[in-house]
């Protein structure tokens, strides 16, 4: 069982590590939790649903489509709950995404939930599972990992290497700085918004043929996300996807050998127990607390 | 002498209507105005936390579950009384609320909003798979409450009419005293709350259990009202209910709190068949009032009411 349990835990936890990049990337730029990234996420879902299944297009143009569309969700998330809010408290800035993530998810209910409770979404590969050397493997969640893993390398790529990406670093390491340098900060924060997004929506276009789609899926999600980027210390992207992978394995093997109810609760205790005990994670910088 | 529509003469009045409501409205307004007093009590409790000691906590809707539960709970597995039950249950869940305080003695900001937030989760999760002890995600039937000759609606009413009524006087009296003052203080600047000899850890604790308290005695009365209790009630969206009604209202105003509730309260009624529609309504009315009107309605109160000002107003945004 400690195989197949493995497998499927990285499957699953290459997709929170993907949801905890896009919290982490508009993070570091803007020192914001995105508190309505679970339901950018399930908007991306209910998209490339409504491509791929409703319109009949082909599943990489969907996800294409649906992590397009998510990026101009992303543009709107950051005009209407970030920038009129850059000198207002703390509070009011978790509030506005709080209730920016409720529009969201009303509206997915009031648009798509007339479909059915749970939606199916078709798989991607038909073949059955294979069987190598007494390891079982779902060819589906294979095509998932190694969706998520490209997902994240192009990320980790545009970050290093290219222009933008740079101009983005510059800007979460200093935004004064950055832009005395003549880097646009306004246009980064807009990007890292609609990057963070589009991240979002891709897990949600991967993992769409594991699980099903509904208007519900965000917030859960959301905590599972935060639990990965809290372990692997807010504010790192490495350490998101390590957190995303350990979150991945440690609720798949407490659902396999504790009991199935710990698939759901794993990632709250995680959270619990690491703010508690060590609130920097793994790759977290050390707390400084600004006067 | 006062002004005509000072404080004291528009409570003496708001409270007398509210007593002699029961003889003019008809059972179902009588219904949604017990509703509302409930969330009049949440939302005081809940500002108290937010508005006044700037805790940002999602743990609220958990807690009214909590009570809830408590309260039905023992009725139904043990078989007290509700007079015994709600009283015990609402300890039990002000201690929660203290429990919930530990982390945030260490954590704040963000970090606090993250593990409220895994616990709010967590407690919905108990109340879903904990199917021995809560009955799963189908609820249970609580046994109807009984005051003797006086009709159960009615004898509820003024149960409820008289906590609310209590537990706002409570919270105007703290905000007003030093340990209100305490709060604004840590909410400010806890860098100087501690430069002043505020013990952060006792006033944050206090500031918890005090809105751990008002959420247990609102879930208490809940679970009598509705004489049934099931998760659903206690999720994420009832969160976001609490937030508006408090922001609606005013951060940091008592009485804008008691504004808000009452105003929300309406907007959920009119909209309860509508899941959809009621998550967008208060999703949008929340961020409505962040960006446009970030003191809320009660602020338009105060400038154009003489004799309205309220001590301890939320700090002008950091330049």
């Amino acid at each position: 069982m400690l195989p197949y349990l493995v497998v499927s835990g990285l499957t699953t936890g290459s997709l929170y590590a993907l949801v905890a990049m896009g919290l982490v990337i508009v993070y570091k730029a803007t020192t914001v939790v995105n508190f309505a990234h679970g339901e950018l996420f399930m908007v991306g879902g209910f998209l490339a649903y409504t491509f791929h299944v409703l319109l009949k297009l082909g599943y990489v143009v969907s996800l294409v489509l649906a992590v397009v569309a998510a990026l101009l969700l992303g543009l709107v998330t950051e005009r209407v709950a970030y920038r009129p809010l850059t000198r207002a408290p703390a509070i009011s800035l978790v509030l506005a995404a709080v209730g920016f993530s409720f529009v969201l998810k009303g509206a997915a209910r009031q648009i798509w939930g007339g479909l059915g409770d749970y939606i199916p979404f078709p798989p991607l590969v038909a073949t059955p599972a294979i069987t190598l050397g007494g390891l079982i493997l779902v060819p589906q969640q294979l095509v998932v990992l190694a969706g998520a893993l490209i997902c994240m390398g192009l990320f980790m790529v545009f970050f290093t290497s290219t222009r933008a990406g740079k101009m983005l670093q510059a800007t979460a390491e200093n935004a004064k700085a950055a832009r005395l340098a003549g880097i646009r900060v306004d246009r980064v924060y807009a990007f890292t918004w609609a990057a963070g997004a589009a991240t979002g929506a891709a897990a949600a276009v991967l993992m769409a043929p594991l699980t099903f789609v509904y208007p519900d899926v965000g917030s859960p999600l959301l905590v599972k996300a935060f639990a990965a980027a809290v372990l692997g210390g807010f504010g790192s992207l490495p350490g998101a996807v390590l957190g995303g992978f350990s979150i991945g394995l440690i609720e798949n093997l407490a659902g396999g050998y504790i009991h199935t109810s710990f698939t759901d609760i794993s990632a709250f205790l995680v959270i619990m127990v690491v703010l508690v005990v060590r609130p920097t994670g793994f790759f977290g910088p050390r707390a400084v607390r600004r006067i | 002498m006062a002004p005509l529509a000072g404080r004291r003469n528009v409570f003496g009045l708001a409270a007398l209507a509210l007593a002699a409501l029961p003889a003019l409205a008809n059972p179902y307004i009588l219904y949604v105005t017990n509703i509302a007093l409930i969330y009049v009590i949440l939302a005081v409790g809940l500002n108290l936390l937010l508005g006044y000691a700037g805790q940002f906590a999602f743990a609220n809707a958990a807690l009214f579950g909590i009570g809830a539960y408590a309260t039905g709970l023992l009725q139904v597995k043990l078989g007290l009384s509700f007079w015994i039950a709600f009283p015990v249950a609402v300890l039990f869940t002000t201690l929660v609320g203290v429990v919930v305080a530990l982390p945030a003695l260490r954590l704040s900001g963000l970090y606090l909003a993250l593990v409220t937030l895994a616990f709010a989760q967590f407690t919905q999760w108990l109340m879903l798979n904990w199917e021995r002890v809560t009955f799963g995600a189908g609820g249970f039937r609580v046994p109807a409450l009984t005051f003797g000759p006086v009709a159960p609606a009615l004898g509820l009413y003024y149960v409820t009419l008289l906590l609310a009524g209590l537990l706002v006087a409570v919270a105007w009296n703290t905000v007003r005293s030093g340990i209100g003052r305490a709060l604004v203080a840590v909410r400010d600047s806890e860098v100087a709350a501690e430069a002043l000899a505020v013990d952060l850890a006792r006033y944050k604790t206090i500031a918890f259990s005090l809105s751990a308290l008002y959420a247990g005695v609102a879930g208490g009365l809940y679970s009598a009202i509705l004489s049934f209790v099931a998760p659903e009630g206690f999720d994420l969206f009832q969160m976001v209910v609490q937030f508006s009604m408090v922001v609606v209202g005013g951060l940091g105003s008592v009485w804008g709190s008691v504004l808000g509730a009452g105003l929300l309260v309406g907007l959920q009624e009119a909209l309860r068949a509508f899941k959809g529609a009621q998550e967008i309504a208060f999703g949008l009315l929340l961020m409505a009032c962040i960006i446009f009107l970030p003191d809320g309605l009660i602020s338009l109160v105060k400038r154009r009411v003489p004799g309205w000002e309220e001590p301890l107003r939320a700090p002008d945004p950091p330049a």
